[in-house]
């Protein structure tokens, strides 16, 4: 049988399984768009929140003037006491209260040090954060207004005040993804994994509707063509159509929801070949493994959300069990998520990603001869049984 | 009636038996997915996160400030480089999650009260890590400068607690209501493994029906009898299955782990139970829209895969966009996470969880559909 015609079988039984197709076009460009969608607005802001001020001075609306300002914070209500403001939380209207006590203004002009209280709804993640940094900031601005006062008093020149207030202080410069974006947090890192997934369904598929028929006793180019013939129509039908996946996901996707883009053409084509070409071994193997079409999407499906918290992105690896990550690092998706953020998002030059690369290759390596070797076998028990 | 529901399910049960991929799909395969995650996150806290310093100052006060720093759990300064460039490297390599830099003249500004900067290069691409690294961070710094200014007013004979005061003149106390551990596996695992839960009564329910329909043994199955029953019947043991699963992970959120459960369990297991039916509703109805069997699978995947993130745990609701809180009003989980942290954290009544059941009850609706397209496809 010559190659061109077992790529012509193989061809023919990707295009015309609506599944399998619905899958790998059908799924990765719906999930290039439905994925951002929760973060497209970036970062956290408007979080609805509560007064309480128990002070009613001018001091006390300075300060809250100063927290309406901040984006994080939005002020829905003032409530009369911190009872309410609970209640407001319990019924969901509102996130987080800020309670200034009574002698709010007095005691800081005594410089007896009033205590302004922030109370959060822990239930969720990114909020606490966000009132924390708000409201400490406001405080922060005020407090430091007062104390400005009292080393003027004291006869301080102006020009020394904003040095002396404190005796050194942190200067924290965000790099990379500097205003805490979320969709630059997530969309990177989970386009890889997308990628891998939806290519692992959609080999899974194809070979598993391939064993389904050897089963059946069906007769087709897969019994007599020569296992490197099928796996080189693999690497070409699948490494062709998520190569143009891999440009639309890293290109137009990334431009249209502003993700940053730091790799050069170049390097981001090479270890991306590496990526797809460890992935499409994968996909060989798996496709052996698996008995029936339907088992592919299901069993991808469910390593989905272990293996995107394992890739050490949201997570540090540090703190994640060694056994669990081992297991991760089995997927080419682990290892290529850490070289695409380094690549794309960091700015690092490909060659800090030599043990990334080395881990694809030796994917590459392993899953071929695996891949080999279990089609092998199931073409033989497919002639044995005749 | 009443017997082709008890047919139906003695006859999924056979099936169960005989499958080892069905089986393992009401127990091992979730099983082993909720452990998974929740061994990803059982530390709970970040500890001992690789840093790096560049110190040009190389005196007494910079080496307790790294000290200092390097004493707190959460990092642990594993580089000493001799300039930024080398350790911004080491940044974007992604060998540290960042770099701390002590000034030329640190001791000798701080003493001529020039309130020198400690900066820290922050890789704020790993949003979580850094806010957690910014903390400890910050907590360590205005805790040592703190001290010195502290020692500074008492030398100008200021008694100790104005002495204190004068370094604070406005206190921020901060009080978390509900999940007050700070602990990042509560807020993660207690979202992730509904999310992980839905996806499995989804595809679980399609396997059912949809290895049913690929044998092609609908018409025989159908027969006679109630149609609805045997439909019934033949998603209950799948029912039982998600809703015991559902109720595990309930159980082991707020009686193997340490959180309080403030309100009402029954209602907590009501609303699981209504959930898993509702997701079966709409898992049948994606399989009824072409009784194909792989389709309805990629189906259910483009359906259940993403809701995690449209949960509003991690992002939240407020600063959502129209079309992702439209989405996320046609997942069940999401009305189901309402009411679990509703009750759990709130403590709040049954009352106040009657909107979120409705919600949940009203995609129920779906079997109308569903059994209208079994009635048309078993007429042909």
């Amino acid at each position: 049988m010559s190659f061109f015609e077992v790529f012509k079988g193989e061809l023919k039984l990707v295009v015309t399984d609506v599944a399998l197709m619905l899958t790998v076009i059908g799924g990765v460009l719906l999930y290039s768009f439905l994925y951002p969608q929760p973060y497209v607005k970036q970062s956290v802001t408007n979080l609805p929140v509560s007064i309480v001020d128990y002070d009613r001075s001018e001091k006390s609306r300075a300060l809250i003037y100063k927290l309406r300002a901040t984006p994080q914070i939005d002020i829905v209500r003032y409530d009369m006491s911190k009872e309410d403001a609970l209640k407001a939380i319990v019924a969901d209207e509102i996130k987080g209260v800020i309670i200034i006590p009574a002698h709010f203004s007095r005691d800081l002009s005594l410089g007896h040090s009033p205590t302004v209280a922030l109370g959060v709804d822990n239930s969720y993640f990114l909020i606490y954060g966000a009132l924390m940094e708000a409201t400490l900031k406001s405080v922060m601005q005020e407090a430091g207004g007062a104390k400005a006062a009292k080393l003027l008093i004291k006869q301080t020149p102006m020009s020394a005040v904003k040095d002396q207030l404190t005796p050194f202080s942190l200067n924290d410069i965000s790099l990379f993804n500097r205003y805490g974006s979320y969709i630059q947090y997530v969309i990177p890192a989970v386009f890889v994994l997308i990628l891998q997934q939806t290519l692992l369904i959609g080999m899974g598929i194809l070979g598993g509707g391939i064993n389904e028929r050897m089963k059946k006793g069906i007769k087709g180019y897969y019994i007599h063509a020569k296992v490197w013939q099928m796996m080189l129509s693999r690497y070409i039908i699948f490494g062709t159509l998520f190569f143009i996946h891999m440009l639309y996901y890293f290109g137009f996707s990334f431009s249209f929801f502003g993700v940053t883009q730091l790799a050069d053409m170049a390097s981001l084509i090479s270890f991306g070949v590496l990526f797809l070409t460890a992935s499409i071994s994968l996909g060989i193997v798996l496709g052996a493994l698996f008995r029936e079409r339907e088992i592919a999407t299901p069993v991808i499906l469910f390593s989905s959300l272990p293996l995107v918290f394992s890739a050490g992105f949201v997570w540090p690896i540090e703190s994640i069990p060694k056994f669990v990550y081992d297991i991760a690092l089995l997927f080419p998706s682990t290892t290529a998520i850490q070289g695409f953020l380094k690549l794309n998002q960091l700015g690092a030059p490909l060659s800090a990603l030599g043990t990334n690369s080395l881990i694809l290759l030796t994917q590459t390596v392993i899953y071929t001869i695996l891949g080999y070797y279990f089609m092998k076998k199931n073409q033989k028990a497919y002639n044995g049984k005749i | 009636m009443f017997e082709d529901f008890l047919w139906a399910l003695k006859e999924e049960l056979r099936q169960i038996k005989s499958s080892w991929y069905k089986l393992g799909l009401i127990t091992i395969f979730p099983l082993l997915c909720f452990a998974l995650i929740i061994a990803i996150f059982k530390e709970g806290v970040a500890h001992d996160l690789p840093v790096a310093v560049v110190d040009y100052d190389k005196s007494s006060l910079s080496r307790k400030v790294l000290f200092d720093i390097d004493a707190s759990s959460t990092i642990h300064i594993t580089q000493q480089c001799n300039d930024v460039i080398s350790a911004k490297r080491l940044l974007q390599e992604s060998k540290v999650y960042g770099v701390i830099i002590i000034p030329k003249n640190f001791t000798k500004d701080v003493y001529l009260k020039k309130s020198p900067k400690v900066t820290a290069l922050l890789n704020t691409q790993y949003i979580l890590i850094s806010k957690i690294f910014k903390a400890a961070l910050l907590e360590t710094v205005s805790g040592v400068a703190g001290s010195v200014e502290v020692g500074w007013n008492l030398a100008k004979d200021e008694p100790l607690y104005e002495a204190i005061a004068n370094v604070a003149p406005i206190k921020l106390y901060t009080a978390t209501f509900f999940n007050t551990y700070k602990n990042y596996f509560y807020f993660l695992v207690s979202a992730l493994l509904p999310s992980i839960w839905q996806i499995f009564v989804v595809i679980g329910t399609i396997v059912s029906f949809g290895s049913l329909f690929k044998a092609k043994k609908e018409q025989e199955f159908f027969r006679e009898g109630s149609l609805i029953m045997k439909t019934l019947g033949k998603i209950f043991p799948y029912t039982m299955a998600y809703f015991l699963l559902g109720a595990g992970y309930v159980f082991y959120l707020y009686g193997v782990e340490p959180w309080p459960f403030e309100g009402s369990l029954s209602v907590m297991l009501f609303a699981i139970f209504l959930t898993t039916i509702a997701y079966q509703a709409v898992a049948l109805f994606l399989f009824v829209t072409g009784f194909d069997y792989a389709r309805a699978l990629s189906l259910g995947a483009v359906y259940t895969a993403p809701a995690f993130a449209f949960l509003g745990i991690t992002f939240p609701i407020y600063s959502m966009n129209a079309f992702a809180i439209f989405w996320r009003d046609l997942l069940p989980v999401s009305y189901l996470v309402n009411i679990q942290i509703s009750l759990a954290n709130y403590g709040a009544s049954a009352l106040q969880q009657l909107d979120n059941l409705y919600h949940i009850a009203l995609f129920l609706l779906f079997f109308i559909p569903v059994i209208w397209q079994f009635k048309q496809r078993l007429a042909r």
